[in-house]
């Protein structure tokens, strides 16, 4: 399995051409979720994998549970949270939408050579954010809880919904491997 | 004693306290993010030890919340943004206790 590694303040991941198509794919259909589509796409719809997270982007709402997830409520109060939203949501998105667009480039690069590679010179704090917001993302698809890992592991191998959950457990194992780099 | 002018103190003080009364900022448990992430998104935006921030993460943990920062409101909507921007559940109250 790839592992993050580090060389004095550099990091860098190696990847399999296959991991790098399942991260692009994340960050790809998350940057869609925040309302972008202005870039090449590395996978198109038909993608069994993409109609699986079923992240739908025809429709950009607050209502839906990923973006309540990842743009929270800041108070319990509707008023004082709705006017928390109007002056920083923009902000927040645009922090998020960053690192992911980062995140991107760094795979594209592999994922366009067709080959598995190295990630180099990886921003740490960049990619700690990115993998937390894409296991945040799986987490409210998979309705994420404290019994899910058990129920990953009975799944039989068969079961489509066994990738997303592997995805998400391998995703977890990335950030913690970073996390323990640092 | 001009008790008009008393009663207009006491809600002048009443207000005082109202004002001064800190705000704090809440991180909320969630079953997502790791203990080593909450760990580290503690240290980086409030400047904890890593004891300091492993204690208040097994706060969240175990009690589902804690107060990680109290102040002035906008700064600690400040901490929120910050919060959400690395996907931490956060919220902000005024502080309950007086």
């Amino acid at each position: 399995m790839s592992n993050f590694e580090r060389n004095g303040g550099a990091f860098s991941l190696d990847l399999t051409l296959d991991e790098a198509h399942i991260l692009i794919n994340l960050v790809e259909q998350l940057l869609e979720l925040f309302g972008e589509g202005d870039f090449f796409h590395h996978y198109d719809e038909s993608d069994p994998f993409a109609q699986l997270m079923s992240m739908q982007h025809e429709v950009v709402t607050p209502d839906d549970p990923v973006l309540l997830r990842l743009l929270p409520n800041a108070y319990a109060d509707p008023e004082a949270a709705s006017d928390f939203r109007r002056f920083t949501e923009g902000a927040i998105r645009a922090s998020k939408q960053r690192v992911l667009h980062e995140v991107r480039a760094h795979l594209a690069i592999l994922v366009d050579q067709e080959q598995a590679g190295t990630v180099s010179d990886l921003e740490a704090n960049t990619w700690l954010m990115a993998l937390n917001d894409l296991r945040l993302a799986l987490s409210v698809r998979l309705e994420i809880d404290e019994a899910s890992f058990e129920l990953f592991e009975s799944l039989p191998d068969e079961d489509p919904q066994k990738s997303i959950y592997a995805v998400y457990y391998w995703l977890g194992w990335l950030q913690g491997n970073l996390l323990h780099l640092l | 004693m001009n008790t008009q002018s008393s009663t207009l103190t006491d809600i002048d003080s009443a207000l005082q306290e109202l004002l001064d009364r800190p705000w704090t900022c809440i991180v909320w448990d969630d079953p997502v993010n790791l203990m080593s992430y909450v760990i580290f998104v503690f240290q980086k935006l409030f400047g904890f030890s890593k004891e300091r921030a492993n204690e208040l993460m097994l706060l969240v943990h175990h009690e589902g919340r804690a107060v990680v920062a109290s102040g002035g409101r906008e700064e600690m909507e400040r901490y929120v943004q910050q919060l959400h921007e690395h996907g931490l559940w956060a919220t902000l109250q005024r502080d309950d206790q007086i």
